[in-house]
């Protein structure tokens, strides 16, 4: 079902500070391709626990450790790969019918 | 956009490991007058405690802990690994090129480390891994960072 709000992202890292404000400027890019108006915050694993964002982006080591906090969780290995996050984000988005 | 006060880099570096590599980056910070003397090891605790996930691309780490760590003022420096050292990352290693910061307090970075994410787009890695050595590695670096 589509949102009638801006979608809500979190990028989430070890301390909040720098690699996942990496990670958000390239979602923030890669969402920007894909059309997607949504609002792109970034935090630290232990602050994230208290959000309810629609979809939260993190390295493996930490999304497995927040894997219900979000409706979608999307893993990203490489910080730096707009392609391949959009590619993600276009898939799993769309599957909630929010692309 | 907060201005950088410090842009130092280091090539061919020695490190033993992950934590000799991560002091090495960090130490370049101290050595510049950027970050206090505690900060080396805060940066170490950070991987300790949170995993190697500040490897965030092939072969590259981002170093750095919080501004209560030792941070004096926004710098950062670049070092190259003589030779590279695993951190432990699933996908990401080796490591051979290290980026670390220190900030004053948990904004001033910001505007620094957006043109550190546009210039590392625009091919900043494979720059300074292609330097002839420190100047060369620090002026390419100042030039990626230009309101340093």
């Amino acid at each position: 079902m589509a949102l009638d709000r801006r979608l809500e992202i979190l990028a989430v890292c070890g301390v909040g500070m720098g690699s996942s404000l990496m990670l958000k400027m390239t979602a923030e890019d890669a969402l920007r391709s894909l059309g997607v108006d949504a609002a792109v915050e970034n935090t630290d694993l232990s602050t994230a626990r208290g959000m309810t964002p629609d979809v939260v982006i993190g390295q493996g080591m930490h999304t497995a450790e927040i894997s219900d906090l979000a409706p979608v969780v999307i893993t990203v290995s490489d910080f730096m790969d707009k392609d391949g996050l959009e590619a993600q984000l276009r898939e799993r988005l769309a599957e909630r019918g929010w692309l | 956009m907060a201005v950088v006060a410090v842009v130092t880099a280091r090539g061919a570096v020695p490190a033993a490991g992950w934590r000799e590599a991560v002091r090495a980056a960090a130490s370049a910070l101290v050595d510049a007058g950027a970050a206090g003397g505690e900060y080396p090891d805060a940066c170490v605790r950070v991987v300790e405690r949170n995993g190697p996930y500040i490897v965030l691309t092939k072969g590259l780490a981002l170093v750095h802990a919080r501004p209560e760590d030792g941070g004096l003022a926004v710098g950062v420096a670049a070092v190259r690994l003589a030779a590279p050292v695993e951190f432990g990352h699933p996908d990401n290693d080796p490591v051979d090129l290290l980026l670390a910061f220190c900030t004053p307090d948990p904004d001033a970075h910001v505007g620094t480390l957006s043109g550190l994410a546009r210039a590392l787009s625009g091919g900043l890695a494979g720059r300074l891994r292609a330097a002839s050595g420190d100047e060369d590695m620090t002026r390419i670096l100042k030039e990626a960072l230009p309101d340093a």
